[in-house]
């Protein structure tokens, strides 16, 4: 979260709240149950200040010793809004310092978000903070914003592809005109964790965990994931190249025990370039799940309605951590034509070349801004002058209701 | 969480951030009753230089009351007026000479993120010295009116004013706030007349008097000509003794303390929010049980006739 108009995030920390274990025992209950129903009903009789007494983000878990850890969000949907309420409370009043009445907030939003949600959202940000005005955009419309500040992006459309991959999961999703095409969407279970996780089972199979204590492991291979990985144009090349000069290839990762401080060495080796590549190519990771990423993106966008398949073959956004490797667009980009072309040849063979096609252009627009995307398109969309008038103020809200946050205008588009 | 800090975060954090890899830089911010704040570094080559600026809403005040010197005794040199067009104030921070030390790293950091703070002191700094001098002087007999210092304004909001009048053994604080929602309105009346309640408990009995009144100002202010005369109006005053700016240290947390008052204020009428929405969420929560626990069972045993047919309802 942060400020519009900025060109980075002001605080970025993970939606986690610590409570004292007396409340956060009473809070924890099973997923899909309204978790509000499991409080106990004696709540009436509780007095003083205990409702104030949590930490949320970083301080949150630097504190988790002594309080437990609760995440009010699961899946990207909001799970807890009691917990929802006052991690806002607390993120306006004490990270941003600013009155909420003054200003005008815009909240993101999954694809596919129940309106419901929306309404709550709405609700909670009216009538407990009585926020001046409102916006809730889909975080895909927002990474395809935040793509605008490329230099190879020329017309400023709200039409692409997103491929948004964080820790947990990747979603490929096509947007037509700043509206999802819902039914397309597509997810693969294969994201940052992932890569981190068989980076390790990499090192281990090779031997090099020996020296990493075991409770750091993870932390080296997520280190040596952003640091040294990046995807290259073909395996086997890249295999017989480490192969024949070792030393130039091989990077050494310095890394110091946590707990007692020793100094201790990795070699980075094949894992720099086969971390990123089980997007390419999963079954090196998983046996679930085979399909590789260009595929996916090639069947989220022939799902798509004919007439906006060309704008979304056009326009492939990269947003989100686990797509920051290096050359990871080239890649994408080089798979997802032969792909289109091959297609294209065929079709045209069956036609007996009596039909030519005018060809399909492909482009995946990689840009500077990709780890924190969603956020940057929204300091971007929300520091146009037409924001203000896109959103829904408190008088809106107290004419009409909740209600009114089902619909919002999409903005920018125009220009 | 009871009491908001007063240094600002988010200076804190870029600073730090700075300090172990410059890079170029181009922030705007906000803090509480419309400060804005602009980091930035102005040469894109040394990016060792970092300018902050604030924008005070009612800097000329301010500054009448001797901000500007103020700022200088925290920051020396380093401080500038009209650096930027469109802010007031401006500080140049060179992470080259910020001490190595530390402690001293931490202590200077911190004096940065308090600039706010620094700045909005002054009045008070003010009040309390004349406080100081008028301290000897007896209260006339002679029926002539008793020696007070000026009474210093500050409309560091729209609405909303801080006034503040030295006397000779006290130091009046007096707020006016405005709530804007209904709700908030009676949110706000039943959390201040609390706060003069619990005055009353004796473990807090050196705490500073309040008093508060909607509607109809305190003696002090009521010569004011542009006073708000409406039901959202409430006052709030805080009658502060010398016990408690008796010493520098206590000085600065009452000033703190007492500059964050409103937004104290507004936080914890969000904060009763939170608390009452998630009971009511627990008590419609309740309900929809007790509901569905009323719920009759379908008959679900299937009627037949002698002769094994079964009746279809429509």
């Amino acid at each position: 979260m942060g400020f519009a108009g900025n060109s980075e995030p002001s605080f970025v920390f993970p939606t986690v709240m610590g409570l004292p274990h007396s409340q956060s025992a009473a809070g924890s209950s099973g997923p899909g149950r309204p978790s509000a129903a499991s409080k106990p009903s004696h709540l009436a009789s509780k007095r003083g200040i205990d409702d104030l007494d949590f930490y949320i983000g970083d301080e949150a878990i630097q504190n988790s010793k002594s309080y437990g850890l609760n995440y009010p969000i699961r899946h990207g949907q909001i799970d807890n809004w009691d917990l929802m309420e006052r991690f806002w409370e607390k993120s306006i009043f004490q990270y941003l310092r600013a009155e909420p009445e003054d200003h005008h907030v815009l909240l993101t939003e999954p694809p596919l978000n129940a309106p419901e949600n929306r309404e709550s959202m709405a609700e909670i940000m009216f009538e407990s903070f009585n926020v001046q005005g409102l916006y809730i955009a889909v975080q895909a419309v927002l990474a395809l914003a935040a793509s605008w500040t490329s230099s190879k992006v020329t017309d400023r459309t709200l039409t692409g592809t997103v491929v948004d991959s964080g820790d947990g999961v990747t979603h490929v999703i096509p947007v037509a005109e700043g509206y999802v095409i819902g039914s397309s969407i597509k997810h693969i279970p294969i994201a940052g964790r992932d890569i981190t996780n068989f980076v390790q089972q990499l090192l281990r199979e090779r031997g090099e965990t020996v020296s990493i204590p075991p409770e750091d492991q993870m932390r080296v291979s997520e280190k040596i994931k952003e640091n040294y990985s990046y995807v290259c144009q073909d395996i086997v090349k890249e295999f017989r190249k480490y192969d024949q000069d070792p030393y130039n290839w091989f990077e050494r990762y310095q890394g110091e025990h946590s707990v007692t401080g020793r100094q201790y060495g990795v070699d980075v080796g094949y894992e720099r370039f086969l971390a990123p590549e089980i997007f390419f190519n999963p079954e090196i990771y998983s046996s679930d799940f085979l399909t590789p990423l260009p595929n996916v993106v090639d069947e989220v966008i022939s799902s798509s309605p004919i007439d906006v398949r060309r704008g979304l073959y056009k326009n492939i956004v990269l947003s989100g951590g686990s797509t920051m490797f290096d050359h990871f667009g080239a890649r994408l980009k080089r798979d997802l034509r032969q792909l289109v072309d091959t297609r294209l040849t065929k079709s045209e063979l069956q036609s007996g070349n009596l039909q030519k096609s005018s060809g399909v252009e492909v482009n995946v627009i990689s840009h500077k801004r990709q780890r924190h995307a969603v956020w940057f398109g929204g300091s971007l969309l929300a520091g146009l002058p037409d924001f203000y008038t896109s959103c829904y103020s408190k008088a809106d809200y107290d004419e009409i209701g909740p209600s009114i946050c089902r619909r919002y205008t999409i903005f920018g588009s125009s220009t | 969480m009871i009491l908001l800090e007063p240094e600002n975060v988010i200076i804190k954090k870029v600073v730090n951030e700075k300090l172990q890899k410059p890079t170029s830089l181009d922030q705007t911010f906000v803090d509480f009753d419309g400060v804005r704040y602009h980091m930035w570094t102005p040469n894109s080559k040394s990016k060792n230089e970092i300018i902050l600026s604030m924008s005070v809403a009612c800097w000329s005040e301010l500054e009448a009351y001797g901000a500007f010197q103020v700022l200088q005794q925290h920051y020396g040199s380093d401080v500038q007026k009209g650096v930027e067009p469109g802010y007031d104030v401006s500080i140049s921070v060179d992470l080259n000479t910020i001490p190595q030390d530390l402690e001293q790293r931490n202590q200077y950091i911190n004096n940065l993120s308090l600039l706010k703070r620094n700045a909005m002191s002054a009045p008070f700094l003010q009040a309390f010295q004349t406080q100081k001098q008028l301290e000897g002087t007896d209260i006339p007999t002679d029926g002539s009116p008793i020696p007070q210092g000026p009474l210093l304004e500050l409309h560091y909001r729209n609405q909303e004013a801080i006034y503040i009048q030295a006397g000779i053994d006290r130091v009046t604080v007096i707020f006016s706030t405005v709530f804007q929602e209904e709700t908030d309105k009676i949110f706000g009346r039943v959390f201040l007349q609390e706060f003069v309640d619990a005055r009353k408990l004796p473990s807090i009995q050196t705490a500073p008097q309040v008093l508060y009144s909607t509607r109809e100002p305190p003696l002090e202010i009521r010569h004011l000509p542009n006073l708000i005369k409406s039901d959202d109006v409430g006052y709030v005053t805080f009658v502060l003794f010398p016990r408690h700016f008796a010493n520098e240290h206590i000085a600065a947390s009452t000033i703190s303390r007492i500059q964050l008052f409103r937004n104290y204020l507004h936080y914890h009428i969000k904060c009763s929010k939170a608390y009452m929405h998630s009971r009511m969420r627990t008590r419609v929560a309740d309900f929809l049980k007790i509901l569905n626990r009323a719920k009759l069972d379908k008959n679900e045993s299937e009627r037949k006739t002698i002769t094994g047919r079964t009746f279809r309802s429509r």
